[in-house]
């Protein structure tokens, strides 16, 4: 469709009246626009959150405050946030992370969309305004069945994991820039040398993010080591859903996530 | 909504031009300013070379609708040879031969200046990663990596010419 109208409101509260007038909400715009410029735009209007002040990060007691329009690269840049540093290093290029934004990466496809992936891990809230007001939403629910019409996500608030329980992995055709044949982000914790706690994300192997529950439940109680965590990925088998693409066939992306998730929880 | 007046401010400049709605930065670039160092190569974010600065850091310019960055400052390979003299970067691509058909040149020059400018003592995967956005089909890579470091180097006043 031809663009009749690009709003870019200064709050939050027009960015949900534009979109619950139908108009396509617009984060970065490095999924939008590549369909704008090639004649297939969802919508006639679109809505920018470049200026509607989502740009904010924060991080206070524990917990990090994303705007929805922060990019990628202010993610990186603060202080409080290295431990995502790596992952963040793993999604497109330095220059495209200075557009795509964290709510943008919530509704990308897969095998884009490794922060979502991390922010499953890490069992992210949703801040989500829309016609009726406030709601926070877990990021799982968002990821698995989107927003209200109308509604706009504005933030996602995470609890930062503590030092050595966070663990990221990707595997891709390169070493850079490249996307997911399989994405393994995770926070484990251990005591007296077995798994008390892990909340495990997957990326690239099923339609959206997912959690591997059936390796989260098979790692309870038992040691982190090469075999348990090889069993774990077998058993995660039964969590995925893969898709043959450009980068890797179904088949190879479920034959290698065993490995990755080994490799992601046992560097 | 009809077309619009949009303002930025370009290599310094203050320019005013009319912007119908929905149109990139890089068009704006292109056509309404007469700016064409920036090209159009795949118009989908994949290849880099409509990469601008806007406020200093690189961005591809035919994912931005122009309206999202009205008054912001935008920085294009125009603006880098000041008064017509090559710059650092600029001179470095010409004696290294990291500039074959030219496409990419331009969004790898500017990717380079926003490197320099935050980091003038790049490491070589620093470079690499800079430019892991810019796609390159003639040099295979090796000779833009040297020249931006050779212009880190002069930059730096550590090798005199």
């Amino acid at each position: 469709m031809v663009i009749q109208a690009v709003h870019v409101p200064e709050s939050a509260e027009a960015a949900v009246t534009y979109s619950a007038r139908g108009a396509w909400i617009m984060g970065g715009g490095t999924v939008v626009m590549p369909l704008v410029n090639s004649g297939a735009a969802p919508a006639t209007e679109l809505v920018s959150l470049r200026r509607a002040g989502l740009g904010g990060v924060e991080v206070r007691d524990g917990v990090a405050r994303i705007g929805a329009a922060a990019t990628l690269a202010a993610v990186g840049e603060h202080p409080g946030l290295s431990f995502l540093r790596p992952a963040l290093r793993t999604i497109a290029s330095p220059t495209l992370r200075n557009q795509a934004t964290v709510g943008g990466n919530l509704f990308v496809a897969q095998p884009y969309g490794d922060l979502a992936v991390c922010l499953l891990a890490l069992d992210a809230t949703c801040e989500i305004a829309g016609p009726d007001g406030r709601r926070d939403a877990p990021v799982a629910d968002v990821l698995a069945s989107g927003v209200g019409s109308g509604e706009v996500v504005v933030a996602v608030r995470a609890a930062l994991p503590g030092p050595g329980v966070w663990h990221y992995h990707k595997a891709m055709r390169r070493r850079l820039n490249s996307a997911a044949i399989v994405t393994v982000a995770a926070v484990t914790r251990t005591a007296d040398g077995v798994v008390t706690f892990s909340r495990i994300a997957l990326g690239g192997v099923a339609p959206r993010p997912v959690r591997a529950v059936s390796a989260e439940r098979l790692l309870r109680g038992r040691p982190l080591t090469h075999d348990v965590l090889t069993e774990a990925g077998e058993a995660a088998h039964g969590d995925i859903d893969p898709f043959d693409d450009a980068y890797a066939s179904a088949w190879y992306r479920a034959r290698v996530l065993p490995v990755h998730l080994r490799r992601a929880l046992l560097p | 909504m009809p077309s619009q007046i949009v303002s930025l401010v370009v290599n310094g400049e203050r320019r005013e031009f009319i912007a119908a709605p929905g149109v990139t930065l890089l068009a704006s670039l292109r056509e309404s300013l007469g700016l064409t160092a920036a090209k159009r190569g795949c118009a989908q974010g994949a290849c880099g070379t409509c990469t601008v600065l806007v406020d200093g850091r690189p961005e591809v310019a035919c994912l931005v609708a122009v309206e999202t960055v009205a008054g912001r400052s935008v920085r294009t390979l125009e603006g880098v040879a000041a008064g017509g003299e090559l710059d650092e970067v600029q001179n470095a691509f010409v004696d290294c031969f990291a500039t074959q058909c030219g496409f990419c040149t331009a969004g790898m020059i500017m990717v380079a200046e926003a490197l320099l400018d935050r980091d003038p003592d790049p490491s070589e995967a620093d470079v690499v990663e800079a430019i892991s956005g810019n796609v390159c089909r003639c040099t295979g890579y090796r000779p833009i990596v040297i020249a931006i470091l050779e212009a880190a180097r002069r930059r730096r006043g550590a090798v005199s010419r």
